[in-house]
């Protein structure tokens, strides 16, 4: 166990490189999303698009989805390294959790919040920019964290697809050794940390987000 | 244009691959039912040692990615000498991953109801295991419906994986059609919508019974 140690560690790197790459890009895609989804009215065709989507991500399993974007990217004449295939297809899970992350801490901002905001004579990007989203980001954070353990735990998945992260590079590993449980155990003690830090991390934000998000008038 | 009597071709194996993905996800799922309900028990009724030991392994099927502990049942069966077939190392697997998942559901149930119920089985003269029996769990199982939906759910999409150990379910016959003809678009479409229909019914069913029966 001792020995194979270090030769996972490159596998180790590639899986929390390619999970918080695609948290980074989901983060922007799903508030993107999750902002024209609660800002225009519910029959708006922008409004239905991004039910679709969200519908479509939640309701297929990812490794299909990772299939789908593995045979169907060079067949539409992209061919991207597998790596970026794997970001990809994690970016495009990820942002369909993240716009209904976004979706519900937009419409939880009370309304007076956009009334004051027309009172000052904002427009509505400004209204946006400056008064709602820094407040609905606060309170996607502790999600956002959440999202981050999964996105570890997803990209175990990618090893179908070759990509050598620290699963497929544990099975090549085990192929090469045949120490199955050893290599195993060796995952084990290597994911744990990994997401239950995340998932500590967002149980933290959720902890502290009641005196952080609210604005206290006493002030 | 797509080859639509391609897709009526292989729509027979695709539909029996279904049966199968639908199969192993119930049976895993009243699997993990059963034995969430056990250990939740035993979590309630014991002291501090067994407490921790339980937390070990919500926390380990939590932090540990499902390829991986299904990797972890299907070299480690055979390693302690069990012998199954992929079948039903499929529901092993899916049973283990889900059992984490119900314990949580059903100790957070039972920990969410009125601390007075415990109090007044105590004055009737029950024991702990009796209390659990009689009081507590009839009125849990109606709450835990929707999450336990929701886990079916995930069920469904986690057996989607057992296709990395040769279970014949629907993303294994996926694969199998894509490198026996090489058409990739149909074949693709042909399975997303069968997972579509399982998961969007599911889905449904779960918010019917959030509005239905949460009080």
């Amino acid at each position: 166990m001792v020995e194979v140690f270090p030769r996972l560690l490159p596998g180790l790197w590639v899986t929390i490189k390619v999970s918080f790459i695609s948290l980074f890009f989901a983060f922007f895609i799903g508030l993107f999303f999750g902002t024209i989804n609660s800002v225009f009215s519910k029959f708006n065709p922008f409004n239905l698009v991004t039910r679709f989507y969200v519908w479509f991500v939640l309701c297929t399993p990812i490794i299909i989805q990772i299939y789908a974007a593995y045979l169907l990217l060079p067949k539409a004449g992209i061919h991207l390294d597998v790596f970026w295939v794997g970001v990809i297809v994690l970016t495009f899970n990820s942002a369909g959790y993240q716009t209904e992350t976004s979706r519900a801490s937009i419409s939880s901002i009370p309304k007076g919040q956009y009334e004051a905001a027309k009172t000052l004579g904002m427009n509505f990007f400004n209204t946006m920019f400056f008064i709602i989203l820094p407040q609905a980001i606060k309170r996607m954070l502790p999600a956002t964290a959440n999202e981050a353990s999964h996105l570890i735990k997803a990209s175990a998945i990618l090893s179908v697809i070759a990509l050598s992260e620290l699963h497929k590079s544990a099975i090549n590993l085990q192929g090469n050794s045949y120490k199955f449980i050893e290599l195993l155990a060796l995952q084990a003690i290597l994911y744990l940390p990994l997401v239950l830090g995340t998932s500590y991390i967002a149980s933290y934000l959720q902890r502290n987000k009641d005196d952080s998000s609210n604005i206290n008038l006493a002030k | 244009m797509l080859d639509i009597n391609f897709m009526i071709e292989i729509f027979p194996r695709v539909l029996k691959a279904s049966f199968l993905t639908v199969q192993i996800s119930f049976l895993s799922l009243i699997f993990s039912a059963l034995f969430g309900l056990l250990v939740s028990m035993i979590a309630l009724t014991s002291g501090k040692l067994i407490n921790v030991l339980i937390r070990c392994f919500v926390e380990f099927t939590r932090g540990v990615p499902q390829l991986v502990q299904i990797s972890i049942i299907y070299f480690g069966l055979p390693y302690i000498g069990i012998y199954l077939n992929e079948f039903w190392t499929g529901v092993a697997a899916l049973s283990f991953i889900g059992t984490g998942y119900t314990i949580e559901i059903f100790r957070n149930a039972v920990l969410n109801l009125e601390k007075g119920q415990n109090e007044a089985g105590k004055i009737l003269g029950l024991n702990k295991f009796q209390i659990l029996i009689y009081i507590l769990y009839p009125q849990i199982i109606k709450r835990s419906l929707p999450p336990i939906t929701n886990e079916l759910i995930n069920v469904i999409k986690a057996s989607a994986l057992l296709s990395v150990i040769s279970v014949n379910e629907l993303t294994k016959i996926m694969n199998d059609v894509i490198f026996e003809y090489f058409v990739v678009i149909e074949t693709l479409i042909e399975a997303t919508v069968m997972y579509l229909i399982i998961i969007s019914f599911l889905l449904a069913a779960s918010r019917y019974f959030e509005r239905k029966l949460v009080v």
